[in-house]
């Protein structure tokens, strides 16, 4: 066997864990072609991130993953992060207080907007650009560590970030696995999105598109 | 009409017949055409040939030699076969004349004429 000698050893170690950026059955093939040529395991980890890398270019010709990245994740995370401060703030100033019904209502609804919201975003940035969730990360990673590290003082602790983060990552989950909603969700989702500015008394049309598109591509029951 | 790169990928393939997958076409290519090809220019070539219709491809059952993985087999398609014989003809064409080219010997030289 022509490969045998060339698939042991820490270089083809790293080449195998290299192979972890190209889909499962690309990785099979392109494993299988690099033990047939034997040329190294060096060149074969080059040949092998140059894959990766023009794969990842060919997916950003797309728009799916500025749209997800740029268009969405990185402005819900700066809005959904004075969001989650307002809705704790909130929850908590209730907890310390005698009950009133109107400031009840106001921050259920709140707590309740902002969950629903950040599951919908993140099922979207997972439905959209499933091969670019790397950029989506930073795009919420990089305002997040930014207000902590800068307002640390204004009541921006990790657990109120939590508020979102949990949610939209599991909608993230959510998305990449299923793509699609089922219309009764979508349509929950998408007046959700459009309850969001109104209740909050803003204005933020990109704040619809989310939920728009999970209406407009959400599962039909079959004919 | 298809670029150089594809023209290569689609002759390799039209080579190979029945053995046609990225490891073979990559050394065809290397061996034959002369030149370097890596197996991101091999694989997103081919996948833009598959889009165009140029190409069909399909995943083999795993064999010993690759360590028990598949290959991804490569056939050319009828309209693979007509978009590499005219880029083909259409180099054979241009190449009339030329220093280079088939009928060298039948041009006038420019300071006889």
């Amino acid at each position: 066997m022509k490969g045998q000698g060339g698939v042991s050893g820490v270089g083809w170690r790293c080449l195998e864990a290299a192979t972890g950026l190209l889909a499962p059955p690309e990785r099979e093939v392109v494993l299988g072609d690099l033990a047939e040529m034997d040329r190294g395991a060096w060149r074969g980890l080059g040949d092998v991130l140059g894959l990766a890398a023009r794969r990842q270019l060919a997916l950003w010709r797309s728009w799916r993953p500025w749209a997800a990245s740029f268009g969405l994740t990185l402005p819900a995370s700066l809005f959904l992060m004075g969001w989650s401060v307002a809705a704790s703030g909130a929850v908590a100033s209730l907890l310390g207080e005698p009950a009133q019904a109107r400031l009840l209502w106001l921050s259920l609804s709140r707590l309740f907007l902002v969950v629903s919201w950040a599951w919908m975003a993140g099922f979207v940035v997972g439905a959209v650009s499933r091969g670019t969730l790397w950029a989506s990360v930073l795009g919420c990673c990089a305002p997040c560590a930014y207000c902590l590290s800068e307002w640390p003082e204004h009541g921006l602790s990790g657990l109120r970030l939590l508020i979102f983060v949990l949610p939209g990552l599991w909608g993230v989950w959510r998305g990449r696995r299923d793509l699609q909603l089922g219309l009764g969700w979508a349509v929950f989702f998408a007046a959700t999105a459009t309850l969001a500015p109104l209740l909050w008394g803003k204005s933020g049309c990109w704040l619809l598109w989310p939920g728009w598109y999970l209406a407009a591509t959400a599962r039909r029951k079959q004919e | 009409m298809v670029g150089e790169f594809e023209y290569l990928i689609l002759s390799a393939a039209a080579h190979l017949a029945e053995e046609a997958y990225g490891a073979a076409m990559r050394e065809v290519i290397e061996t034959t055409g002369g030149r370097t090809c890596s197996l991101g220019a091999l694989y997103t070539t081919l996948d833009r040939l598959e889009a165009k219709g140029l190409v069909e491809t399909w995943m083999s059952a795993p064999t010993q030699l690759r360590g028990g993985r598949a290959k991804r087999m490569v056939r050319v398609t009828g309209e693979g076969t007509r978009a590499a014989r005219e880029f083909y003809q259409a180099v054979i064409r241009i190449s009339r004349g030329t220093a280079w080219g088939e009928s060298r010997h039948n041009r006038v030289p420019a300071d006889t004429a």
